[in-house]
């Protein structure tokens, strides 16, 4: 039964988890269709400002703005000088991005060095949920993934922005012909995307290894939900995190990670081939 | 093979035999340097241990060339990158062999470039390998410094179940031959002492989330875990292991988490975590304390963290130093038959060479915030059998 409940906690906890990260992804690629290869590592710049406010020895939430600050700067540099004029051409998106992706990691590594950081915990120890020890850290991260996701769903639903932003990715054209300011729309919706993935990464650095190849990690997962819950939808990507997450934990449960690994590409693979749009897409 | 590429192989066979007689022609004089290859990752998963490898063989490299160099001649060290796939090694490595002609290699490595170095070298170059490994290496003119698991585990298991009741082991490790051999040796260590394995499990690289893991741990009432994961997989495993409370249920062993891996690890997670090596930053030695207060003077506070992979290098360096000066010759024959009973010393303590492998000091090391505290010395502990 402790087990059980143990494996329950896992799994909302990893679909939570899954959801937080590729919150920002869902943002960039979904809505604007950039395929953006650098999202791993706007994950780790937030991680990385964890360690730069525990650096000065500040508070743990300062890297919160931090991070959403570093992130904030860095996408709109790259929106204004590359993104903005690769909109129409997706496979150009994904070919920049990764340049850029590369960019930053190097970076990072000049400043910080290849090494493992060690980032530390501000809220540690466990606390007693039906009967098992769990994580303290584990569930503030579920509260704020979980606040931030239905926020921003009800805020994409009902504002004026959100109302825009659909018409922006509906026709272009039109959208400008009303009247709304696409080229500012579609860069704010950028940084608000990456901005994001900072928070994330910000959120779960005391959980995770930090250093600067850390992103590729969230990246590929990223993918992975958004191909089988489909684009443009915060439900698509609700229902992508738990079929990936729900199957790895059960798969891994029953028998062994490599299984569970591997289950998660079969799938991917059977709804890149089968079922491209994924189970929730825009219409 | 069709007719391009024959071209191109006979081509390649024909400069390549060409070099080689120039190589013959000009033969060794005392001004020549010693020409070494240094073959360590500079880039890939690995590629974390770089830079404290590249310091440490540059390191050794001066305070021989300090000392008048090996036997007279000055010791120049050529790097190159072995952090991608072995194909990619070998290329690297025959660059250097043919091209920059090196008279010896040191390799800090992984093992599946080591097994397609020793099928490009075929014993006719002498190849000193330095880090941690599995055992069983036997190829000829291939020199092995690092630990292999008989050293790691068959004192440590026991000291375990000794002092610290330690009977029912969870085995978890990365999923390729290191820890797959380093636990086929622990299993027989821990029946051989009256435990149990409890669990074994092994995990693809890619895994960033153990949450079945542990539920599996705790699950099995372990008291003890051996860790085999490597780098990020290590760090991932045991922060999420202290954060589960798993710490009090049962101590953790590795015998790969070196200096760089504690930290990424943190204070907060490493209690109850023990790593057993030749090497540690902290080892308190005279010997050790000089090496390491050395290599602060010269690459500064900030440089890379030494640990037992670093120094390594510094240790395949000096051992060619103190194998050539013996064998006063590089041919590979003369130095094997040099090679068996050659003592050495170096910041790790005395070291013995049997079977081209070497019996050494082994240090159990408990992790005390993100340094490691030494609490027990193994003297001179054999390589087991590597040769049969």
């Amino acid at each position: 039964m402790e087990l059980f409940a143990l494996y329950g906690l896992n799994f909302i906890y990893g679909i939570a988890t899954l959801g937080l990260i590729v919150l920002g992804l869902a943002v960039v690629f979904g809505l604007l269709g950039v395929m953006n290869m650098a999202h791993g590592e706007f994950v780790m710049l937030g991680a990385y400002s964890v360690l730069i406010v525990q650096g000065q020895g500040l508070p743990y939430f300062l890297s919160f703005p931090l991070a959403v600050l570093i992130c904030g700067f860095v996408g709109y540099l790259v929106e204004w000088s590359m993104i903005r004029h690769l909109y129409t051409r997706p496979f150009d998106t994904l070919l920049a991005t990764w340049g850029i992706a590369i960019l930053i990691r190097k970076t990072v590594e000049v400043i910080f060095g290849r090494g493992y950081q060690s980032v530390n915990q501000t809220v540690t120890g466990t606390v007693d949920i039906l009967g098992v020890d769990y994580p303290a850290y584990r569930l503030v991260v579920f509260v704020c993934a979980v606040t931030l996701l239905v926020g921003l769903f009800i805020w994409y639903r009902r504002s004026n922005t959100g109302a825009r932003i659909k018409a922006m990715i509906a026709n272009p054209e039109l959208a400008q012909a009303m009247g709304i300011n696409t080229a500012r729309l579609a860069r704010g919706t950028f940084v608000f995307g990456v901005c994001m993935a900072g928070l994330a990464g910000a959120l779960i650095a005391p959980l995770v290894r930090v250093e600067p190849y850390m992103g590729l990690d969230y990246l590929l997962s990223s993918f992975f939900i958004l191909v089988v819950g489909g684009l443009g939808t915060l439900e698509g990507l609700f229902i992508g995190s738990s079929v990936i997450g729900g199957v790895d934990v059960a798969v891994s449960a029953f028998f062994d990670k490599t299984s569970g690994y591997l289950a998660v590409l079969v799938i991917s693979i059977l709804f890149l081939w089968l079922r491209p749009e994924g189970l929730y897409a825009r219409r | 093979m069709n007719r391009r590429k024959f071209l191109v192989s006979s081509l390649a066979t024909a400069t390549m035999g060409s070099t080689f007689a120039a190589a013959l022609a000009r033969k060794a004089s005392a001004a020549d340097p010693v020409r070494v290859g240094v073959l360590i990752p500079m880039s890939g998963p690995a590629g974390l241990f770089g830079p404290s490898c590249q310091n440490c063989a540059n390191m050794a490299a001066n305070e021989i060339n300090a000392k008048g160099g090996i036997d007279g001649r000055r010791v120049e060290l050529v790097f190159a990158d072995v952090g991608g796939p072995p194909a990619d090694a070998t290329q690297a490595a025959l660059k250097l062999w043919k091209g920059e002609k090196v008279d010896a290699f040191v390799g800090m490595h992984d093992s599946a470039v080591r097994a397609a170095l020793t099928g490009l070298f075929k014993g006719q170059v002498p190849y000193i390998y330095t880090p941690v490994y599995e055992g069983g290496e036997c190829s000829p003119g291939t020199f092995v410094l690092g630990e292999t698991p008989q050293q790691q585990l068959a004192p440590v298991i026991l000291w375990f179940n000794k002092e610290r009741g330690a009977s029912k082991w969870y085995l978890i490790g990365n999923d390729y031959n290191w820890p797959r051999d380093t636990n086929k040796a622990a299993k027989e260590y821990i029946n051989r002492f009256g435990g149990s394995v409890v669990g074994e499990e092994y995990l693809p690289f890619t895994v960033d989330n153990f949450d079945s893991s542990l539920a599996k741990i705790k699950d099995s009432g372990a008291n003890a875990v051996l860790i085999t994961l490597v780098g990020g997989a290590s760090v991932g495993f045991s922060r999420a292991y202290q954060s589960f409370g798993l710490a009090d249920q049962a101590m953790r062993l590795g015998t790969l988490i070196e200096e760089n891996t504690l930290l990424g690890i943190g204070a907060e997670n490493s209690q109850n975590l023990y790593s057993s090596a030749g090497y540690f930053r902290n080892i308190d030695t005279p010997a050790a304390k000089e090496f390491a207060a050395r290599y602060t003077k010269a690459f500064g506070a900030d440089a890379a963290v030494l640990n037992a992979l670093g120094e390594s290098c510094y240790e395949g360096i000096t051992f060619l130093d103190a194998l050539a000066t013996k064998a006063k010759s590089y041919d590979v024959k003369k130095m094997d038959r040099s090679s068996l009973g050659l003592t050495f010393s170096s910041p790790r303590g005395t070291s013995t060479m049997i079977d081209r492998h070497v019996s050494q000091d082994i240090f159990l090391a408990q992790a005390d915030g993100v340094d490691f505290k030494v609490i027990e010395t193994f003297k001179n502990v054999g390589p087991g059998n590597n040769c049969g």
